[in-house]
């Protein structure tokens, strides 16, 4: 049992994230943190890496940004920066070709949609892959991109990159409340512990706090009902308090909701930090101007 | 963040720091990083204080007491930047190995004296090494007494400049064995092999192996404390092992176990464990006990001393990868006994069952730890009772021909010391 503690944000990064102060709003802010997980599991489906390595990554990427802004560096870039350290953290390391490979791949997606989306999505033109010259300087480009990208992670992360995940935790606590016969309860929870990945709460709240909320969200949708009384109540068995579990819930609640196809199509620009410059010179202009005059 | 310089390109610059003494440090970015720190310790202090002590009475409603294996949100460490180089004054070069070199520096704002390892990232095709991040993941996770403390992780000017800031050790004990003029006592011999057992025990509960355990990886101050450093070739252990396996490129050579040694890939804590083994019998012999030049060598060495290995002694040994092509000697009787003539019965069967061929059978760091050699007579020595040495790491000892000749003055004490020693040992006995 490793008990060296993992790192959390504190109290004054959460306040301000260093993108808001960049003028980011929050609900952007949380947007670009879950599209640029999303392409990390992505990047981790087409190299078959382990879940345990893209669920690091996850978490890596989610702390960086307590650290540094969103206009500082890409969503991408640091994605795939935090899939390669994950991968030698988790002692499953992928070859850089591949990983540039595959990141290409889904840049060239990506930039595929955002020109044919204006088009109705009946007549979209069918997508095809260019794949690089082997020693074009894409290559190149991406590849030195990675390298910077990792080493500012374990910079501005102080090299403490330790990473628990909840999974364990969920199989015990599961046992614990009788509930490993019910196959839904299981999945289900398993399933919001995934998607809170997406999330940044393994970055702010301790492995059982999230554990909690996920079995909290799927016993109230199954309809189970688990001691709550005042006096009584299950998730303090665990150490969570009832604030941060119902924050946790919160967050990942927030993931499900609709978005647009403006908002959709301004997060596919916004993958670079270029993408995301561009963002704020167009919507904060009119709040600089009305400040001026 | 705007303070941290922005993303550079890595370049082969060499830092400033390494180059010349008298550097000028970024001051204004620097205080600004401590008092945050200082700032959010204090704040999150207290409840380190009460939390554990919570009555146990009724508990508040609102905050839960928490179970020790669910501590407070507060002592949690936060996301903190790496500090400059710069934070450091440099003093001496202690050594350069193959993997880097190693400064002996003092921090500028507490005056300590620490160690500097700088990490060689210039010719990397992967990035940053996975050996370096091995290393530093394998020291924070190890706190303990007896395992080189890691303070921080500093950066110099360029992406290509990495340096592990360490307590600083003033010996190693490969240097100390040979300079010393008499070997450690019997009592001194089983507190220090105590501490490096618990330092193996500690580590593999936290699921790694050191993989380079051996005399000059075991740093020792002058308060009678070893350390064990270099986690250079430490990696995380467990079910499932990795993609490929374990390598068997690890081990310096003499402290290496014959399972790695005829290619097993799945090997676990028992190589540390051979490697205690030969550091016990080093620290009685004042000198290595295999000092072969190659593997074959090594191995019909190891079969000298123990006997060659049968199918009760080593069940598996047919099936590692290189067994079919090592002809066994013939059936000799081991001379452990021989060797190791003065040592207690107890003694030479904790040696021998650290020196046991099968891994499966090979004892324990824990079950060590218990082992009657460290219970019987003479007991471990307490560590304020040892002797204190001239450093050769702090440049106190004579190194090079050059150097003040400061050395006899301390040898002096150091015989003072010894005598004293043997004194009191004998009238323990």
């Amino acid at each position: 049992m490793s008990t060296a503690l993992y790192p959390l944000a504190s109290l004054s990064q959460i306040e301000k994230t260093p993108s808001r102060e960049d003028g980011i709003p929050f609900e952007l802010e949380e947007d670009l943190r879950a599209y640029g997980c999303k392409f990390i599991h992505e990047a981790g489906v087409l190299l078959k890496q382990k879940q345990v390595a893209v669920a690091t990554a996850q978490i890596l990427f989610q702390r960086f940004w307590y650290v540094t802004s969103m206009k500082q560096f890409g969503i991408g870039d640091i994605g795939m920066g935090a899939l390669y350290l994950a991968s030698k953290l988790e002692e499953c390391p992928i070859r850089m070709r591949e990983l540039i490979n595959v990141y290409d791949l889904l840049l060239q997606r990506v930039s595929h949609r955002l020109t044919s989306t204006s088009s109705s999505l009946q007549h979209r033109p069918e997508f095809k892959y260019i794949p690089m010259s082997y020693f074009g300087s894409t290559f190149y480009d991406l590849k030195d991109a990675l390298v910077v990208a990792e080493m500012q992670i374990l910079k501005r992360l102080g090299f403490n990159v330790h990473v628990v995940l909840p999974y364990g935790t969920l199989v015990n606590y599961l046992r614990v409340l009788g509930l490993t016969s019910r196959e839904d309860v299981c999945t289900r929870a398993w399933g919001y512990l995934n998607d809170a990945l997406q999330t940044p709460v393994y970055a702010l709240y301790p492995v059982p706090t999230i554990v909690s909320a996920a079995i909290f969200l799927t016993t109230r949708h199954l309809g189970i009902s688990l001691p709550s009384s005042p006096e009584n109540r299950w998730w303090e068995l665990f150490d969570a308090e009832w604030e941060d579990v119902w924050s946790v819930c919160g967050y990942i609640m927030r993931l499900y909701r609709e978005r647009d196809v403006k908002t959709q199509k301004s997060l596919w620009g916004m993958l670079t930090k270029k993408g995301v410059r561009q963002w704020l010179e167009e919507n904060t202009s009119s709040d600089s101007n009305t400040q001026g005059s | 963040m705007s303070a941290t310089p922005g993303p550079s390109t890595p370049s082969k610059k060499r830092s400033r720091w390494d180059a010349d003494e008298d550097n000028q440090p970024p001051e204004p970015q620097l205080s600004s990083k401590r008092r945050a720190k200082s700032k959010s310790a204090k704040s999150e202090t207290p409840p380190v204080q009460t939390l554990p002590h919570a009555p146990p009475g009724r508990p508040e409603p609102t905050h839960p007491r928490h179970s020790i294996f669910v501590p407070p949100r507060t002592l949690h460490p936060t996301l903190t930047p790496s500090r400059s180089v710069y934070c450091y004054e440099r003093l001496n070069a202690i050594e350069e190995g193959s993997y880097g070199v190693v400064f002996r520096a003092r921090d500028k704002q507490t005056g300590e004296i620490v160690a500097l390892k700088k990490l060689k990232l210039d010719e990397e095709k992967h990035g940053f090494p996975i050996t370096a991040l091995r290393e530093i993941n394998a020291l924070m996770s190890c706190k303990h007494e007896n395992v080189v403390n890691i303070r921080e992780v500093v950066v110099g000017d360029t992406l290509t400049q990495v340096f592990i800031v360490m307590d600083f050790i003033e010996h190693d004990l490969k240097t100390l064995l040979t300079v010393m003029p008499s070997p450690f006592l019997q009592s001194e011999i089983k507190t220090l092999l105590l501490q490096l057992l618990s330092a193996v025990a500690y580590c593999h509960e936290r699921w790694i192996l050191h993989r380079d355990l051996k005399t000059s990886n075991l740093l020792m101050n002058n308060r009678g404390t070893i350390k064990v450093a270099d986690f250079g070739l430490a990696r995380r252990y467990g079910d499932p092992v990795g993609v490929g396996g374990l390598t068997q490129l690890v081990v310096t050579l003499w402290y290496r176990a014959p399972e790695i040694l005829l290619g097993a890939t799945t090997y676990s804590t028992a190589v540390d464990m051979w490697s205690v083994g030969c550091i016990f019998a080093e620290l009685i012999l004042k000198e290595p006990l295999f000092q072969a030049k190659g593997e074959i060598e090594l191995l019909s060495m190891i079969f000298k001393l123990l006997g060659p290995p049968t199918s009760t002694s080593w069940p598996d040994y047919q099936s590692l990868p290189l067994a079919k092509t090592i002809t066994l000697p013939p059936q000799q009787p081991p001379q452990l006994r021989q060797k190791f003539p003065y040592l207690t019965a107890a003694g030479l069967d904790l040696l021998s069952r650290l020196l046991t061929y099968d891994p499966e059978k090979r004892i324990s760091a824990r079950e060590a730890l218990q082992h009657p050699y460290f219970s019987e007579s003479p007991l471990p020595k307490h560590p304020d009772l040892f002797g204190s040495f001239p450093s050769a790491a702090a440049g106190e000892k004579r190194r090079k021909p050059f150097d003040s000749p400061s050395a006899p003055a301390r040898a002096a004490d150091y015989k003072l010391l010894t005598e004293f020693d043997a004194y009191a040992d004998a009238h323990n006995a």
